[in-house]
């Protein structure tokens, strides 16, 4: 079963991703900041993490810097409320950059692609 | 006296002569008729007879030789005094001329006539000359003078007065072709000063028969010329104070004229209203009453001069005082071929190119008597306009010429004097100063302008950044709950039946969500666009990606897409934004053709006024717009669909006016609507902004 870290300081939108994904199969470990996100990943073999941008303690930018330092493999899909950042961040070591919705098609279909590879 | 002693002689001697060669007498008594100065002849007494005189008849005869003289004396000098009775007279007559009339020409008529009249001359000359151009002043003459007489005498005088010497007397003409018999000259001194010359000519008989001058005649002469030289010189002054005083008189109505102007100048700064008044002036009868004016402006930029109006001379409205026939505004009848002509008339300022050219770079006045033998005149254009005489004033200001004035009398022939070329050149003083101030305020306007477009341009980014700020706190605020919200309930959506009650209420949710989303996409976008990138793009390849990012739509909504793409010059702006408009566009086109249609999008390059432009032609065919929201399109938060936010249409119009580029809008009810996107080509929009620039400066 393929293991997904969703990191977000909003305890609402931990539910719903956790929820959605496990229907989907998957298991779904949660953080509530930056910081914990990384213990997460060191601590857990991991096949995809699905990070906020803005977060207490630690940005999900930086928490992608130290990610990709460590497991360039492990794909990485920022998710954020900010549609402006996609410019700057959208092709910048995340495999992925999307905007919130409540429509989680697009998210659910970029998790399963980049989980294939 | 001698033709006297000559008459009495000859009726005697013959007689006594004839008898001389058989003398028959054998007395004869000689006596002396004199008096105790002067012996005024002999009287001889015959006797055939031999006799002897006694002394009582001695006496006798010595008593009447005495009487014989006295009455002798009597009768010349009765002669003498009535030649000086004459003389006087003469005189007297001369007197009462100099002093009947102030007026030059008549007074010289009856001075000639009077001194022809006292000497029995045919006729007289009178010449003054001018010292400074040794040309005759003053030229009267009286009785039949044959030209080349008068030339004779003239260029005499001319020689006697510029070499200085006093003037001759001369009783015989070295030529004789000239029809005179004889002459007498005396000089006429003003103040001392040798200035001319009194003439008589042909001393005639009683019975007509021609007579030498004698020094009587001479001595008249002289004293003549004495009493009139000082009345002449009277006459001459006056004459030339009347002169100053008409040239005084006709100033001052100049000046009042000019003045009026200048009033007239002064109530405005309006460039049209100026160019009036100064039309008015130069051509209203009671102004400078000029037949034609027309006034050209120099376009430094273009190194040409081109007129700006011109005008042909009315009569002034007759109740009208001059102050105000000057505001009257002047109406240019295009009926007039040469008036037609006048609109396009537009000069290179070069040297050869006539005379209006030469006005501007010489910065000086022309007056052109005969434009036709003109070699410096336009003849092209002289044909054109039909210029015979006319006058080209620069108008000047800070030592530049702004442009030129020129005027003629074209109709009247009204020939047009040095005085009047001054008068034009104080007026044109004027005028180029009303010009000036008309032109500093309206540079001062149009900078006004300018500052207060850029003051609503930066309070309207200041508007657009405020609200950017909030919209991006909103965002993540707003979006978290909202993407829960929305996710959960199309959870709940799945998890229940289709039949279940619930179904409805939890799609409201779900679409609520969606609308909500759609509205914070679209403020989110609207603030995005201050990040202005600007560069060099392809509008059609702009049309295209934003074509492409609602194809789905389209077709979705089952409308077809007709292009017609022309090849345009680059336009130089920010893709994205103008990605934007288009996108707009086109969701409105679509929105507006719910039920189907097609989408035309036509491009094409367009010249305008101030530059060349690529255009963009968007039409529907989904109604048109009702008349009554036509004015509210463009408004932010206008509209008329139940899922719209209204902003669509006025981020497309911002941002293109952003781009100095316009949108319109062609509604044909119960058609459709086309919008046509206009934007500067990137060369002209260079332009655009750098002349932002210097009127900012």
């Amino acid at each position: 079963m393929k293991k997904i870290l969703v990191a977000d300081d909003e305890m609402s939108i931990r539910l719903l991703y956790s929820e959605e994904l496990k229907d989907e199969g998957y298991e779904v470990l949660t953080a509530a900041d930056g910081r914990e996100a990384l213990d997460i990943v060191e601590k857990n073999p991991l096949d995809l993490v699905i990070l906020d941008i803005k977060m207490p303690e630690m940005s999900g930018i930086e928490v992608l810097r130290q990610i990709k330092e460590k497991n360039p493999n492990l794909p990485v899909l920022l998710s954020s409320a900010y549609s402006e950042y996609k410019q700057d961040f959208g092709t910048w070591a995340s495999e992925e950059y999307l905007v919130k919705s409540s429509d989680l098609e697009d998210l659910k279909a970029a998790v399963k692609r980049h989980l294939q590879d | 006296m001698s033709w006297k002693k000559k008459n009495s002689a000859c009726s005697l001697i013959p007689a006594v002569r004839g008898q001389y060669h058989r003398p028959n007498f054998q007395t004869l008594a000689s006596f002396a008729v004199a008096d105790d100065n002067f012996l005024y002849g002999v009287l001889l007494l015959v006797d055939k007879k031999r006799r002897k005189l006694d002394t009582a008849t001695l006496k006798l005869i010595k008593l009447a030789c005495l009487m014989l003289a006295g009455t002798i004396r009597q009768a010349l000098r009765h002669d003498e005094t009535k030649k000086r009775i004459a003389e006087l007279s003469g005189l007297y007559e001369i007197g009462m001329a100099t002093s009947a009339t102030m007026e030059l020409d008549a007074l010289l008529e009856r001075i000639l006539s009077t001194a022809a009249k006292v000497i029995n001359a045919r006729g007289a000359i009178l010449r003054i000359i001018d010292e400074q151009t040794g040309m005759p002043r003053v030229a009267s003459e009286y009785g039949e003078v044959s030209e080349t007489s008068a030339c004779l005498l003239t260029s005499n005088l001319e020689t006697a007065v510029v070499s200085g010497e006093l003037p001759f007397v001369a009783t015989t003409l070295p030529d004789h072709q000239g029809h005179l018999h004889s002459y007498l000259g005396v000089p006429l001194n003003f103040k001392g000063h040798l200035k001319g010359m009194l003439c008589v000519f042909d001393k005639m008989s009683e019975t007509l028969e021609f007579q030498e001058f004698d020094a009587e005649n001479r001595q008249l002469l002289f004293t003549m010329a004495g009493m009139i030289s000082s009345s002449i010189e009277n006459a001459l002054t006056f004459r030339e104070l009347e002169t100053l005083a008409e040239k005084n008189e006709r100033m001052v109505r100049v000046l009042t004229v000019l003045q009026e102007i200048s009033w007239a100048l002064m109530t405005t700064v309006r460039m049209e209203k100026i160019l009036d008044i100064i039309l008015n002036a130069l051509t209203l009868e009671s102004g400078l009453a000029y037949d034609r004016a027309v006034v050209l402006l120099v376009n430094e930029d273009r190194h040409v001069l081109k007129a700006v109006k011109g005008v042909f001379r009315k009569p002034s409205p007759p109740t009208l005082p001059l102050r105000e026939a000057l505001m009257v505004p002047v109406e240019v009848r295009t009926e007039s071929e040469i008036e037609k002509l006048l609109s396009q008339l537009q000069i290179t300022l070069q040297e050869d190119k006539g005379i209006l050219a030469r006005t501007v770079l010489q910065k000086k006045t022309f007056h052109i008597a005969q434009a036709e033998q003109d070699a410096r005149v336009n003849q092209e254009l002289r044909r054109a306009y039909d210029l015979q005489e006319f006058v080209s004033v620069p108008l000047i200001v800070k030592d530049q010429v702004t442009g030129v004035i020129v005027v003629d009398n074209q109709q009247s022939k009204r020939a047009i004097r040095d005085e009047d070329v001054q008068i034009l050149n104080m007026f044109a003083n004027q005028a180029v100063l009303a010009i000036e101030n008309s032109r500093l305020y309206s540079t001062i306007e149009a900078n006004n302008r300018e500052l207060s477009l850029i003051r609503e341009r930066m309070l309207e980014s200041d508007r657009l950044a405020a609200l950017s700020g909030l919209a991006q706190g909103m965002a993540h605020e707003i979006r978290n709950p909202l993407t829960s919200i929305g996710g959960f309930a199309r959870r709940i959506s799945k998890k229940v039946g289709k039949n279940s009650p619930l179904r409805h209420d939890v799609e409201v949710i779900t679409q609520e969500v969606e609308r909500l989303e759609k509205l914070l996409r679209e403020v989110l976008d609207f603030s995005g666009v201050n990040l202005g990138y600007y560069e060099e793009h392809d509008l059609n390849q702009i049309i295209e990606d934003a074509l492409t990012l609602i194809k789905r739509d389209l077709v979705a909504s089952n409308i077809k897409v007709a292009k017609d793409f022309a090849l345009l010059p680059n336009v130089h702006c920010d893709d994205r934004q103008i990605k934007q408009v288009f996108y707009n566009l086109f969701q409105n086109a679509r929105q507006a053709m719910d039920k189907g249609g097609t989408l035309t999008i036509r491009t094409y390059p367009m010249e305008k006024s101030d530059g060349l432009y690529a255009a963009a032609a968007v039409s529907d065919t989904g109604g048109g717009i009702p008349l009554e929201l036509l004015h509210n399109i463009f408004n932010p938060f206008f509209t008329t669909k139940e899922f719209g936010t209204g902003l669509g249409l006025s981020i497309a119009e911002r941002i293109v006016s952003r781009h100095y580029g316009q949108i319109e809008i062609i509604n044909e009810l119960g058609k459709g609507v086309t919008f046509i996107v206009t934007l500067p080509i990137a060369k002209y929009c260079l332009i655009k902004s750098t002349e932002d620039q210097e009127a900012q400066t």
